[in-house]
């Protein structure tokens, strides 16, 4: 049973249609991220659900209730906004404590349950400070506690990491995680980083331009992506894509040949082109291997050693760029000719 | 960029010095003596001035006889002077007798000089010698009771301040504290009442979406260039035509016409109250929009999804963060409302116990002419009302109120 549920869902900002039909179904407990490059409408997306935007057409069910007529208070989200956005002027408590005293409860409810929020956050020795005492870090934590104590049904992570260091970012990331295996709360991530997308996700939603582009786990997205746009934006550095056209087609694997390359039995992305169509061949830096005999050619044009790992960029004879990554060392120098070979069913046709 | 670092600092000091040069006249004139005041510029105020007096060298009449009379010439002269006490250093006495004429015996001359410090001088036949300090030794050959002789005395007077101005204007009629009362009166209300109605309408101008919106500030703001002098007569007429509605209101619900006190006054407190607030709105509107509208964005949505309505949103985030920019409008509003006197003048109560300060002032002008000490100290007490509520309110202009609310905030 979905805890939420996105049917059909458009929005338009007057003659910009920015979400198009998106239909989503996000289960209990499930750690949902929404990735996409800058202006895809992720957050929009998310503001939808929010409520802090208002539908062109569609219908949005969280804990089968559909919201799309109640205001974000009554829709049983709470949000962590980029900015934090914390109360400058409140304590910590107070700013914890603000939405609970709207909705009335007792003085005596309210401390409890800021008090055992802050206790699972451990900043238990904040209550009392302003914002402005406060780390980013910290300030990240309160946005996290105000949306807690509000024991909401969905929450909602509107680029929670992107003002934190990179430290930072990892150690928060981690604390993240643990958080919603301790609380088991459905959630909803917009990130732009896919790094965060995979490691946190149960289920990855990739947007673009508004348009959902494939849903499914981390590990189903990365190794078995519906399109060119998934499959180039997930995994780093980029999947190398080489032009071709199909030789053979049988079931759903298919015979390249292009740039040097003759490959078979390679997984057909795009099942509806046919023997002799245009095609594009995508195989991950990772997945090249070095082999003397290999068809595929490249000559060096930069090395990258990051240590645990090294970046080759490569030119091929038809002035296709593509990048080859090795965790061993490479002693080649920029001009060497290298060749690859790759194992069919690493790769995919588009 | 030294120089013209440099070049500032030169401006800046001219400016402050221009500025603050006729609050210290007016200040240091209200602290001088009637005369000081009338005599000299305020500027010889702070150094020792040369001034002749004249003292008698003691009381008349019932003077026992002495050999030697010892003396203070500033006890002479300050025994009936209860402030601006007359000190400093004797500088010179002016001799005044007959001498015996070098040139024809027998006969004398009247001989005019300055006796300096330590120097004999023959007074009634006496030896009278003085120091610096105001010690003054009168010595006879044999006892004699003579009669006092008065002195004219020149000596560097030492500056000196006193507050008797202060006191007259305060303490002798009650034209001051009245006009000091009606001032708050009708202050206190034209500032607070214009800037509460302008903080709810930049809200809404700022955060409620409503159709029409944007014109309707434009037409608010444009109302800024519309000069309160140019709207006296409609205002005085609306004022007039309501007071005389609410006259015979008054007749018709009350038996007032037995007692003949059904009239309404049109000119009021209230009148003012009322001009002052509509317009002093559309800049107070234009100055808090603009302030509400710069509060980031995150802030009102958190507080949208924490459950709070615009009310609660407005009373709990934007007042509580607007400080500043009530705390500036309110300085402005209340400088502009203290020191006006033409609205003051054209639509506020006319009694004499209602007067305003400033018309109270410009009232002062005729009666105390040139009693320039007591105009000034009236001057002083007006203006020293809005230099306290700058000060208190300085405090408000609180830099980065919104730290620690978003990144970068």
């Amino acid at each position: 049973m979905a805890q939420v549920a996105l049917k059909d869902v458009n929005k338009s900002f007057g003659k910009t249609h920015v979400i198009h039909d998106v239909d989503l179904e996000i289960n209990k407990g499930e750690f949902v991220v929404f990735v996409g490059p800058s202006g895809c409408g992720k957050s929009t997306l998310l503001r939808l659900i929010a409520g802090l935007e208002t539908l062109s057409s569609g219908e949005i069910v969280i804990a089968d209730r559909p919201v799309m007529d109640l205001p974000p208070s009554k829709r049983g989200i709470a949000m962590v906004f980029q900015s934090y956005a914390l109360y400058p002027h409140m304590t910590v408590f107070h700013n914890m404590a603000f939405s609970l005293d709207l909705q009335g409860f007792s003085k005596k409810e309210i401390r409890e349950r800021v008090e055992s929020a802050a206790k699972v956050l451990q900043m238990e020795h904040l209550l009392d400070r302003r914002p402005a005492a406060l780390s980013g870090g910290q300030r990240q934590r309160v946005a996290i506690g105000r949306a807690i104590v509000r024991n909401p049904d969905v929450f909602l992570f509107d680029e929670p990491l992107s003002n934190l260091d990179a430290a930072l970012r990892h150690e928060t990331r981690v604390e993240i995680a643990k958080l919603h295996k301790q609380l088991d709360a459905t959630t909803i991530y917009v990130t732009h980083d896919q790094v965060e997308a995979m490691t946190l996700a149960d289920k990855i939603v990739v947007l673009k331009d508004g348009e959902v582009m494939q849903v499914g786990s981390p590990m189903e997205l990365f190794n078995k992506p519906q399109n060119e746009f998934v499959a180039g934006f997930l995994g780093s550095p980029k999947m190398n894509f080489f032009e071709g056209a199909l030789t053979g087609v049988s079931g759903g694997n298919a015979a390249f040949s292009g740039e040097g390359i003759v490959s078979k039995g390679v997984r057909l992305v795009s099942s509806e082109k046919d023997k002799g169509a245009a095609a594009r061949l995508g195989i991950r830096p990772q997945h090249l291997a070095q082999d003397p005999k290999g068809t595929l050619a490249g000559k060096i044009t930069l090395i990258e050693r990051l240590g645990t790992e090294t970046v080759v960029e490569l030119l091929t004879d038809a002035n296709t760029p593509f990048r080859f990554a090795t965790p061993e060392m490479v002693d080649s120098e920029l001009g060497d000719e290298m060749r690859f070979s790759f194992e069919a069913s690493k790769a995919h046709l588009f | 960029m030294m120089l013209t670092r440099s070049f500032r600092h030169i401006l800046l000091a001219i400016i402050v010095f221009i500025w603050v040069v006729p609050f210290v006249a007016l200040v240091t004139t209200s602290l001088r003596s009637e005369t000081a005041s009338k005599t000299s510029g305020f500027w010889t105020a702070f150094t020792p001035t040369e001034l002749g007096h004249r003292f008698g060298t003691h009381d008349k009449g019932g003077t026992e006889e002495f050999l030697v009379m010892t003396g203070n010439i500033f006890e002479r002269l300050n025994q009936d002077k209860d402030s601006y006490q007359i000190t400093g250093d004797i500088k010179s006495i002016l001799f005044k007798g007959r001498v015996p004429d070098p040139e024809n015996e027998g006969k004398t001359i009247l001989e005019k000089r300055l006796v300096f410090a330590g120097e004999v001088m023959d007074v009634r036949g006496g030896d009278f010698v003085f120091q610096t300090n105001g010690d003054f030794t009168w010595t006879f050959p044999e006892a004699t009771a003579p009669r006092p002789k008065n002195l004219d005395v020149f000596l560097d007077q030492d500056p000196i301040f006193g507050a008797d101005a202060f006191i007259e204007v305060l303490f002798d009629n009650k034209n001051v504290p009245n006009a000091l009362i009606s001032s708050f009166i009708v202050t206190i209300p034209a500032t607070i009442i214009p800037i509460t109605i302008a903080a709810f309408a930049a809200y809404a101008f700022a955060w409620m979406s409503f159709p029409g919106r944007d014109w309707l500030f434009v037409i608010v703001v444009s109302l800024m260039v519309v000069p309160t002098q140019l709207a006296f007569l409609p205002v005085l007429q609306g004022f007039s035509g309501i007071a005389s509605w609410a006259t015979e209101l008054n007749a018709w619900m009350t038996d007032c016409e037995d007692t003949g006190t059904c009239r309404v006054a049109s000119k009021t407190f209230a009148s003012l109250w009322v001009t002052h607030t509509a317009f002093g709105l559309p800049l107070a509107i234009y100055l808090l929009r603009n302030y509400i509208v710069g509060l980031p964005k995150e802030l009102l949505e958190s507080a949208r999804i924490d459950g709070a309505n615009h009310l609660q949103i407005f009373v709990k985030l934007i007042v509580p963060l607007s400080v500043p920019a009530l705390a500036s409008f309110s300085i402005f509003q209340f400088l502009w409302v203290w020191n006006d006197l033409i609205v003051a003048l054209y639509i506020g109560p006319a009694d004499a116990a209602d007067l305003v300060f400033p018309i109270r002032l410009q009232k002062q002008l005729g009666t105390f002419k040139d009693q320039l000490h007591l105009l000034n100290a009236s001057a002083v007490i007006s203006m020293i009302v809005p230099v306290i509520v700058f000060l208190s309110m300085q405090r408000y202009f609180i830099r980065g109120l919104l730290a620690g609310s978003v990144k970068g905030g």
